[in-house]
């Protein structure tokens, strides 16, 4: 009875627009004073301890970090390198946006920052060589959506927060699907541009590809500083992030010199804004899940599910579905932080393996972000080409049919998520 | 937002000064700990010596203290720049009389939730303040360091009434790329939480809710 009340209220509050956090808090707050006994005082620590985690700061750092990053220099000189390596073959300068995003998504925890990182550079200049403006908007779009699954991920660090799952095994086990997700879209871009003949750039020499790999350096080497220093133990996730944004920060205003020092507080203050919002969302999702947790909700959850002799792949399949559901009217990060709790106890139960079931959700939330209404990447893209949104849906499906295919792919098959982190050793390995 | 009030446009810039602050403080702080560590475990006879006499160990605690006061004034600019998401898929479709009725509520509901919880932390501060608790690493007090709550959430309560006059008044919500100065606005400028979505209530454009009796 009180799943319900609480269900049926938080979605009516959701329902008439206010925020997310806003609609959570009013939530718990209605349950407290009217049908428990939860002490107010825990509730008020609760708003300051929700987020005294040092995990939970890798956010505020990975956007800093990103917003760095945007500003030009970095984004460019990886699409130099892109277009050197693979700009000869069908798709040209489409498949080099595939590439150019998959190694920007290898430094950015953001997907819709790498749409607007290369996009805005590769978009108008895809025109200009005689692409459709449908065709490189369908790639960007959905290719920006490698942020989230190639580490770094905000994303990742939401679900490591809501279940607490290791932000290491899931970075590391997000690289193989990511790069397997990143040939597919190529594939994909490959094909269209094969049928369609679409133009391609010359070939280039090896000089020339050596000299763009050269002035993409700084930008790769955050790669390994990242991952590396993540996986050698030298770093935290969050201490990660940080070096990383600091690391940005002199790239972008010293190195590449495309951000002006007399900017930094702004790209400061616009981090602060991005973080504050999300780590809000957060705060109030912790008072949440306190809250059903002290009503035993996802325990009971679980429990019926199973005596309705639920099995793995049925509820692997309805995970799909509601995830799918909830990304036509939520965010990523709200989405995880309440379905996660809810969904976790049962996954578990089942014997799926946390690391795995984070990689499903991650690869879920890209879909998302793909398609209207609320699909943020599809938001940035039309801002960036200046292309109406239902233009924009038409663009991307090929390459969001892919993004369908490689998600049932993930879902039934867990190996391709699990096999890298237990080779490294990051997680248990054998059964499952 | 018009901030001509120049108390108003006073606390608009302090605001934004302790985030801007707090964001760039703490990521230094945690930069500089990990190349200290990272240097301290360096055999280099003198600077290791010099590096070991440091000792680093609240820069941890003082980030993520520095990161929950951001957040608690970050959110309260947040509603300023109008930047907190929701579902707003479905009121976008309403008309405007009524989808105006619906973004009134919600802002109202804000105001009400922050005030709830700025009062609840007001008396937990209070509370705590008269005992001797202090944090673990720096020894600060603790009631200092828990007064963000109730600052932070009266900050936000008011924001959102002002955003709920204002838009009352003009049928305008705040709009991250509206409230910067307009001119030479980058194209990587772009805010992606903060844009015209179904994450966000759209404006009423045709009736302001005051002469939509």
């Amino acid at each position: 009875m009180n799943t319900l009340i609480i269900f049926g209220l938080l979605i009516s509050l959701m329902l008439t627009g206010m925020p997310i956090s806003i609609s959570l808090g009013l939530t718990v707050l209605t349950f407290l004073f009217t049908l428990t006994q939860v002490p107010i005082e825990s509730v008020a620590l609760k708003l300051f301890t929700g987020i005294e985690k040092f995990e939970i700061m890798a956010i505020p750092f990975f956007i800093l970090a990103g917003n760095f990053l945007t500003h030009g220099g970095v984004a460019k000189r990886m699409i130099a390198f892109a277009t050197a390596m693979v700009g000869h073959w069908y798709g040209g300068l489409g498949l080099a946006g595939v590439l150019a995003c998959a190694l920007f998504a290898a430094v950015s925890g953001s997907s819709p920052a790498t749409v607007v990182a290369i996009g805005s550079i590769l978009l108008p200049a895809m025109v200009k060589a005689g692409f459709p403006k449908r065709f490189g908007a369908g790639i960007i779009t959905t290719s920006g959506a490698l942020g989230i699954l190639i580490p770094p991920s905000i994303v990742m660090v939401m679900y490591s927060v809501a279940t607490n799952t290791s932000v290491g095994a899931l970075f590391i086990a997000g690289v193989i699907p990511g790069i397997i997700l990143a040939s597919l879209l190529g594939l994909t871009t490959f094909y269209r541009a094969w049928k369609y003949q679409y133009p391609r750039q010359a070939k280039s020499s090896w000089q020339e590809r050596f000299r763009t790999l050269k002035d993409s350096l700084w930008g790769l080497l955050l790669i390994v500083v990242v991952i590396g220093g993540i996986y050698s133990g030298m770093f935290t996730p969050t201490e990660a992030a940080a070096v990383s944004a600091v690391y940005a920060f002199i790239v972008a205003v010293f190195v590449y010199k495309d951000l002006r020092l007399r900017d930094v507080p702004r790209v400061l203050l616009t981090s602060a804004n991005m973080s504050a919002m999300l780590l809000y969302i957060i705060t109030n999702a912790v008072l949440f899940s306190f809250l059903m947790a002290y009503e035993h909700i996802p325990q009971e959850m679980a429990a019926w599910m199973l005596s309705q002799g639920l099995e793995r792949g049925a509820f692997l399949f309805m995970v799909n579905l509601l995830l799918l559901l909830a990304g036509n009217v939520m965010e990523p990060s709200s989405i995880v932080l309440i379905m996660a709790p809810i969904l976790f106890p049962v996954a578990t139960q089942l014997g799926i393996d946390p690391v795995h079931f984070g990689i499903l959700i991650v690869v879920n939330m890209e879909v998302g972000m793909c398609h209207p209404p609320v699909g943020l990447n599809l938001y940035v893209a039309s801002g960036i080409t200046k292309m109406g949104i239902t233009e924009l849906t038409i663009a991307v499906w090929p390459w969001l049919l892919t993004m369908l295919a490689f998600l049932g792919l993930v879902t039934y098959w867990p190996t391709l998520s699990l096999w890298l982190p237990r080779m490294l050793g990051m997680i248990g390995g054998g059964g499952g | 937002m018009d901030s001509k009030n120049p108390i108003m446009s006073f606390l608009d810039h302090l605001e934004e000064w302790l985030i801007t602050f707090l964001m760039g403080g703490a990521t230094l702080i945690i930069f500089t700990a990990v190349v200290h560590r990272y240097l301290a475990g360096l055999p280099i006879p003198g600077m290791q010596d010099f590096l070991l006499t440091i000792n680093l160990s609240w820069a941890q605690e003082l980030t993520i203290y520095m990161f929950v006061w951001m957040a608690k004034f970050g959110a309260a600019y947040g509603v300023r720049t109008g930047i907190h998401v929701g579902v707003d898929v479905l009121i976008n479709r309403l008309a405007e009389n009524n989808r105006a009725r619906f973004i009134l509520f919600g802002l109202l509901a804000g105001a009400l939730f922050t005030a709830v919880v700025g009062s609840l932390g007001a008396s937990f501060v209070w509370h705590i303040a008269h005992t001797d608790q202090t944090s673990a690493d720096m020894e600060l007090p603790m009631w200092i360091v828990y007064l963000c709550v109730p600052l932070g959430s009266y900050l936000m309560c008011f924001r959102f009434l002002q955003v709920a006059r204002h838009f009352w008044a003009s049928g305008e919500l705040p709009h991250h790329d509206h409230s910067q100065v307009d001119g030479i606005e980058k194209e990587e400028d772009i805010n992606w939480f903060g844009m015209e979505d179904d994450l966000h209530p759209h404006d009423v454009h045709e009736h302001a809710p005051h002469r939509n009796r």
